[in-house]
């Protein structure tokens, strides 16, 4: 026995009407095809010609916008320099260090420190994330504190002279030896400054604020 | 000698970075920047329609974040949070009149001469999709980018747009009836 055929449903005429002959809401058929469900047919479904002619019709209609959802859409190229930048600009954090040479002065942001140190302390064993800032102690203080009220709230301190601060926010693996780890990330990121950024008198405090498992992140 | 290890901050939830971020820590924020910059321009470029503006609307998005970073309420997700800033300022954007062109990411890269047949027919349809979209009203662009190319809930979406399930449902019932009809006439 053959089927019955398949009447046929023009998708102009299908998108003006609220229900199919059989009773079926459109806007009902439409969802379930748009939300990825055009397959799923319900008992009525299976059996009605209608619904499953509309249900064609409206995939193949809807397919252009799914292959668009689909389609990957990457970050544009240095979106994320451009916009820490201005935040950089926003935050007046644009202290240096200063070191005067025979040949002139040489100015290093406090941001590239910061960035050194916490680069530094991603690399000890046992340091899941590491997070910096950079403060000039007593004299950066000072000057906060001359500024505040002209600063934003999110604004790090940088350094001065040859001298520098840095604080660490590190989450570091759960089971492995914390004390070690902190011992280990001031001792390198003192060892680095001092060896790349030529500044004198390196303190860096340690801060360990999370401890992550293997789960941690999935 | 030292492990060499890089990590980018994959490993620690959005709430961690939130947190330091509002202590001062510049690259926690950083990488928020980094995990949250591809959707907040993907959801500028559906939109607003052209990648220009996108860009802008990104880079506003993210910087209002920033500054409003102690707004944050750590009930809700900071990437719902984040859809929230980024559709508002979309809004702004073209409700300043800019005209929507087109959402095809890869029109200022695009070889004409080198198109298929098959590359041909996809930018089409890519055109088609994009002003379709761009003559809905905006709340109606806003649920469907939201729920159809974002993959967002209707509660969600919901959360976002400061409305209700019903009212979203209602805005993409019309949506998809107007996006099928524009739709149908393309082909």
């Amino acid at each position: 026995m053959n089927d019955p055929p398949v009447p046929q449903q023009p998708a102009r005429h299908l998108l003006e009407s609220a229900t199919l002959p059989c009773g079926a809401d459109v806007d009902l058929l439409l969802e379930q095809v748009a939300d990825g469900r055009g397959a799923d047919l319900d008992d009525h479904q299976q059996e009605c010609v209608h619904c499953q002619a509309a249900i064609a019709e409206l995939a193949a209609l809807w397919q252009p916008v799914t292959d668009l959802a689909g389609d990957p859409v990457p970050a544009p190229p240095g979106i994320t320099a451009t916009v820490m930048n201005q935040i950089r600009t926003l935050v007046h954090d644009v202290w240096y260090t200063l070191q005067t040479t025979d040949l002139g002065s040489i100015r290093i942001a406090a941001r590239i420190v910061a960035t050194l140190a916490r680069d530094t302390a991603r690399m000890v064993p046992g340091v899941r994330v590491a997070l910096g800032r950079s403060t000039q102690g007593r004299l950066a203080a000072l000057a906060e504190r001359a500024t505040f009220g002209h600063r934003h709230p999110h604004a790090a301190v940088g350094v001065l002279g040859r001298t520098a601060v840095v604080d660490l926010a590190v989450a570091v693996s759960y089971g492995d030896p914390v004390h070690q780890i902190a011992k280990a990330i001031q001792q390198h990121v003192i060892a680095e400054l001092r060896d790349n950024l030529g500044l004198q008198t390196v303190v860096v405090n340690v801060t360990v604020d999370d401890v992550l498992t293997d789960e941690d992140g999935q | 000698m030292m492990a060499r290890r890089m990590q980018s901050g994959a490993e620690v939830g959005d709430a961690y970075l939130v947190a330091r971020a509002r202590e001062g820590y510049l690259d926690a924020y950083e990488l928020l920047v980094q995990r949250h910059s591809a959707m907040t321009y993907r959801v500028a470029l559906r939109l607003c329609g052209n990648h220009h503006d996108a860009q802008d609307i990104t880079q506003e998005a993210l910087i209002a974040a920033w500054r409003n970073l102690d707004r944050f309420r750590a009930d809700s997700s900071f990437s719902t949070w984040l859809y929230q800033i980024v559709t508002r300022q979309a809004l702004n954007k073209v409700s300043r009149g800019r005209r929507a062109d087109s959402l095809d990411l890869f029109e200022d890269v695009a070889d004409p001469g080198a198109e298929t047949a098959a590359q041909t027919e996809r930018n089409l349809a890519v055109d088609a999709v994009t002003d379709a979209l761009a003559a809905l009203p905006f709340p109606q662009r806003a649920v469907v980018v939201l729920h159809h190319f974002e993959g967002l809930s209707y509660a969600e979406v919901a959360s976002v747009t400061g409305s209700t399930v019903p009212a979203v449902r209602s805005h993409l019932f019309r949506a998809r009836r107007t996006l099928g009809i524009k739709l149908q006439e393309w082909r």
